[in-house]
């Protein structure tokens, strides 16, 4: 591979993935019970729409999508319904296993919108770890043209050889989802990148290649190196384009699914089946039969954990994701959700705590494996120092918490705890910030409101007045010099703004149909409320001119 | 000879540059009359910086005229929903000195809340509510609308009941913030003989 289709940086840790991929992949036993977390995607919770006691068999939807960014929830295994709270459904199991399954679709065939609609109603959403909605991926061609689909089959972080054992079981799968993925955003050319480690599945893939119809598809081998799974990076190895930053990858037309997303899409669309279970890397040195299985989503962890040997004197901590960018997990009791890709049983020798930190010497190392080509170490001080205008300039939204700083950092110093805190801290400063803006509004809507009614209150006044005057002809004018000129100026003002405020709304909503324009037809109608107490003001004033002159 | 030409150079001189001068002036002159901004743009970016809740404690009703004042000399650190960091960033705006606080930082975002059982529809919050979010009808319940609520207590007086509460603003998970135990920072060879000795 020539150096040109590289990108920056990059570290090379331990793979341990022989502990994972040496069994095959199989089915967990069904469990009892599972707990299904609302937020198990990225954007807005799900709404529930069952109720305690309901009788739910695999694959009913139990919440609905709520807004734009969301995506529904089903039932993973057969029962009654136990809890419904604010943040999560639980289900008793009956041990029955009946499903309920939507009627199959020939891809090949079916109209674009019934596919979307199947995703939709589906629940299936990127597997790989961010949880963002398939359906509204889909629709990124209603705005770019989508040329080439990647596969990401890289897998790049050590332990995790789910998308491998996927691949290896399910490559003609795989490549028939990502057909039909193709066909929804109009792709003309698939890429698969894989890292050279996977042998077995780079074997399996090219078997399946030669009958993948009717997009072409090419099976890029990359060399291992981490983080070459990232969107970005991934891009930039097989294809050489560069998303721009802040920008997505549909920018350069390109489109990047994991391969457990796309055979979820097949599931959906050939089978009728919603997203009810998942592939999860079960690994680690506290466990004894280590490997991937098939789970049904809202299995606790420690339900999994135990069926496959789990050491309690042994473990440490339990890593959900991979060891770099994964999170410990305080307690066992939690579901796998439609983002565990991974989870690590780790011992002390294994996995031990990072030493003390140190303070920064400036070695600079951290920018040399940074694979966005950021400086971390200019971004550690401005986090530490909440210099958020700064961090902004040197590009921190730009960083994808790969953690291959804090892996090479001689100071131990968790690089990545800082930028994800400054981040979370920046995004709520903007929503404060947005939320000002609005207030800001309403207010001087509600000024305008009360100029208006004013103006209204006084010409019904002087309407009045001229009628009692009109019949007893009593000049009793107002001996206040009307300022006609000034008047007339802010009329003129007032009806320019108008005018601006409506062409702003319009270009908007041209440039971007989607987006809330609540607050732009506010300040429109504060314009105009602007306008009709000028427009009051004005004939008020006129008509109490010219009874003073006819007086 | 050469004196007469030098009493023109001169002359041709200093006509040109007085013409220079007229010219541009009478053009900066029409630009100004041209182009005459109503609104001060100063007061604009001291309105930016004030946290837009209109809730009065400054003296002043509404954020902007607040603003207005500021520009005209008034103090910075009449605004307690703003807190320590609006009276810093307004000071680095106008090149004055920070001062402390007049009066007491609220401690958490807060909205109001009507306890609608005891509301007899007076409509006196609807009134005087600064961004009209309390929806309701005379002698009909009224409820606050949180999402547009911007804690400024202004209905608490005007309520002949005192069915209202401020309670602190509910915060959806999409606003978690990390909670970060930061480590004093040491440097090694000083952390070493502690752990030693123990």
């Amino acid at each position: 591979m020539s150096n040109a289709f590289d990108f920056p940086g990059g570290i090379y840790p331990p793979e341990r993935k022989q502990r994972s991929n040496q069994s095959a992949l199989i089915e967990a036993p069904l469990p009892s019970r599972v707990t299904l977390p609302l937020q198990q995607h990225s954007g807005q919770p799900a709404t529930p729409c069952v109720a305690q006691g309901d009788t739910v068999k695999v694959g009913s939807v139990i919440a609905k999508r709520e807004g734009m960014v969301s995506s529904a929830l089903h039932a993973s295994i057969s029962g009654t319904v136990g809890e419904v709270s604010t943040t999560q459904i639980s289900i008793d199991g009956d041990g029955q296993d009946a499903w309920l399954r939507l009627p199959p679709l020939e891809w090949q065939y079916a109209e674009p919108h019934a596919l979307l609609e199947r995703l939709n109603e589906s629940g299936i959403v990127g597997l790989g770890g961010a949880g963002f909605p398939a359906h509204i991926k889909a629709r990124v061609v209603e705005r770019h043209t989508i040329d080439t689909l990647v596969i990401n089959a890289a897998e790049c972080e050590p332990y995790i050889t789910a998308d491998d054992l996927t691949l290896r079981h399910y490559a003609n799968e795989v490549l028939e989802g990502a057909q039909i993925t193709a066909k929804l955003c109009g792709a003309q050319h698939i890429v698969i990148g894989i890292e050279d480690n996977k042998p077995e599945a780079i074997d399996a893939l090219k078997q399946a290649l030669t009958n993948s119809q009717p997009v072409p598809v090419e099976l890029t081998v990359i060399a291992t190196r981490y983080p070459s799974g990232g969107e970005r990076q991934l891009i930039k190895k097989l294809l050489d384009l560069n998303v721009p930053s802040g920008g997505l990858p549909a920018d350069v037309g390109v489109l990047c699914h994991n391969p457990g997303t796309l055979l979820a899409i097949l599931h959906a669309v050939r089978d009728g089946q919603p997203l009810v279970s998942r592939t999860v890397t079960l690994t680690g040195e506290a466990i004894t039969q280590p490997g991937n299985r098939w789970v049904r989503l809202g299995t606790s962890v420690r339900e999994l954990l135990e069926q496959t040997g789990l050491n309690t004197s042994e473990l440490h901590q339990v890593i959900q994701g991979g060891p770099m960018m994964g999170t410990p997990l305080l307690t066992l009791d939690t579901p796998v959700t439609k983002l565990t890709n991974c989870l690590i049983a780790a011992t002390l020798e294994e996995l031990p705590p990072p030493p003390a930190e140190s303070p920064c010497i400036r070695c600079g190392e951290c920018e040399s494996v940074c694979p966005v080509a950021l400086l971390p170490q200019q971004l550690h001080w401005y986090a530490r120092a909440q210099d958020d205008a700064k961090l902004e300039r040197y590009h921190l939204f730009d960083c994808i918490e790969c953690g291959a700083c804090s892996y090479v950092c001689p100071s131990h110093i968790p690089l990545v705890v800082d930028y994800r805190e400054a981040k979370s801290r920046i995004r709520l400063q903007r929503i404060e910030a947005t939320k000002a803006e609005h207030a800001k509004h309403r207010f001087e809507f509600r000024q305008a409101r009360l100029a208006r009614e004013e103006a209204e209150k006084q010409a019904r006044k002087q309407a009045r007045q001229a009628q009692q005057r009109r019949p007893s002809n009593t000049a009793a004018t107002n001996s206040e010099k009307v300022d006609l000129r000034g008047l007339r100026i802010a009329h003129a003002a007032a009806k320019a703004s108008v005018k601006k405020a409506e062409k702003t709304l319009a270009r908007v909503a041209q440039e971007d149909p989607k987006q809330s324009l609540d607050d732009l037809e506010m300040q429109l109608a504060t314009a105009q409320e602007n306008l009709k107490a000028a427009e009051l003001q004005l004939a008020q004033a006129r008509e109490q001119q010219s009874s003073e002159e006819s007086s | 000879m050469n004196s007469t030409i030098d009493i023109i150079g001169i002359l041709s001189a200093v006509a040109v540059l007085t013409g220079l001068g007229i010219g541009f002036g009478a053009l900066l002159g029409v630009v100004s009359e041209r182009f005459k901004r109503e609104d001060n743009p100063l007061v604009e970016q001291i309105d930016a910086l004030l946290p837009q809740t209109q809730c009065g404690q400054c003296g002043y009703p509404g954020c902007r005229p607040y603003a207005e004042a500021i520009n005209q000399g008034d103090a910075l650190n009449k605004c307690p929903p703003g807190g320590e960091a609006t009276i810093h960033a307004l000071a680095d705006l106008l090149g004055r000195a920070p001062e402390p606080l007049d009066g007491e930082a609220q401690s958490e975002a807060k909205v109001a809340f009507i306890r609608e059982a005891e509301c007899i529809g007076c409509t006196k919050c609807i009134q005087a509510c600064p961004v009209d979010a309390i929806i309701g009808a005379a002698k009909l319940m009224h409820t606050v609308i949180e999402d547009e609520c911007t804690g400024c207590d202004l209905c608490l007086d005007p309520c002949p009941v005192d069915c209202i509460d401020m309670l602190p603003r509910s915060a959806p998970l999409t606003q978690w913030q990390p909670v970060v135990a930061r480590t004093s920072n040491m440097i090694a060879s000083d952390r070493q003989p502690a752990s030693g000795v123990s």
